[in-house]
């Protein structure tokens, strides 16, 4: 099938103002637009700036606008996105380096604020410590979080303000709230309470349909809220 | 040099699907409804102190039956969705459900807006 790729282009260097260039190729419906891309890099324009690294879902590197929605390029079909016509852009709310490369330091830089690691100053057990299956259950979801700023780009609080710390920090934080190992929860809700914390999420879902990993966020930002109003982390 | 953080327009455009229209709905219907108490305040200072013709303008506007369907509208759809998203916060581990929460409050809403324009074209018609 012939697909037409509608792409947004931004170089600083050449002094042209960001704009959209259109690319013909001939697709399989089982590509994916990953593989649309590199061909176009390779055969038309050396210059079409975008990041991949694995290029199977789990690096989180090549989270991009795909007809109005984030999706990974490396995990969707051209099948899936029922037309001729693919218009590919930036995710929004993050400065564009080049083309479809955003500056992503915002982003970690809230992701580091909600201190995402183990706090846990009691003296280590001789083996590991241990865990049940059922306390382990209970954070599984937000472990599967590869930090490809999907969700928080599509958020339209985060739009506003980049401040606010964003669903993926959030979701760390979830990771580590509801560690029984973790000693840290207190700091982090504190953390999750101020101004730009979880308050600032209206329950658009926005997040949880952008998520390449499925994880239910906007259920992971509500069990925050309610561990900061209740105090109970069960 | 990267380009400016500029969102604007682009994020309307951003294809988040219903959740994301209810909640733009939210918002708009919450200024439509502080628009609305805005005149009917203004409606009755100038009435009050001036009793002027101008109060009586505003008046024939919100209490025309077309402005009192949108109001009706606006204000049963804000309160609903805002009773779903308030369920949703106090029982996070509904929100699993949210699909259907939001079809529920269709389901309340259709008859509910649809029996109330029925009893006020009724009223109108018998002069009420």
């Amino acid at each position: 099938m012939e697909v037409t790729l509608r792409i947004f282009r931004y170089n600083p260097e050449n002094g042209k103002k960001p704009h959209y260039e259109e690319y013909k190729v001939t697709a399989e419906p089982t590509d994916r637009v990953l593989d649309l891309l590199e061909y176009i890099k390779g055969n038309f324009d050396g210059t079409l700036s975008f990041r991949r690294s694995c290029a199977h879902g789990i690096c989180g590197s090549d989270a991009m606008r795909i007809n109005g929605h984030n999706r990974l390029a490396c995990k969707l079909l051209v099948k899936d996105l029922h037309g001729g016509k693919i218009t590919i852009e930036p995710i929004l709310g993050l400065r564009v380096i080049k083309d479809l490369i955003v500056d992503m330091e915002p982003f970690f830089e809230n992701y580091r604020s909600v201190l995402p690691y183990l706090i846990n100053d009691e003296p280590a057990p001789k083996k590991e410590r241990l865990q049940s299956s059922e306390e382990r259950e209970r954070f599984d979801d937000t472990t599967k979080c590869i930090l490809c700023a999907c969700c928080t780009t599509s958020c339209p609080s985060f739009w506003v303000n980049e401040q606010y710390v964003g669903p993926a920090a959030i979701v760390t934080a979830h990771r580590f709230i509801f560690d029984s190992r973790d000693r840290g929860a207190a700091e982090r809700l504190k953390i999750l309470s101020g101004q730009f914390g979880v308050y600032r999420c209206h329950t658009i879902f926005n997040c949880t349909e952008a998520c390449p990993r499925e994880i239910e966020v906007t259920q992971a930002i509500g069990e925050v809220k309610k561990a900061i109003a209740t105090g109970d982390l069960g | 040099m990267a380009l400016k953080r500029n969102v604007g327009l682009k994020g309307i455009k951003y294809r988040g699907g219903g959740p994301m229209i209810s909640w733009a709905l939210h918002r708009i219907s919450g200024l439509a409804i502080v628009l609305f108490v805005g005149l009917h305040v203004i409606s009755s200072f100038f009435m009050q102190q001036l009793g002027s013709d101008f109060a009586t303008a505003i008046n024939t506007v919100y209490e025309s039956i077309y402005f009192q369907f949108v109001m009706i509208f606006i204000v049963l759809f804000h309160a609903l969705n805002g009773l779903r998203v308030i369920i949703l916060d106090l029982w996070p581990r509904l929100i699993k459900y949210q699909r259907e929460a939001t079809w529920l409050q269709w389901l309340i809403f259709i008859p509910a807006y649809g029996m109330t324009v029925v009893v006020m074209i009724l009223n109108q018609l018998q002069g009420g």
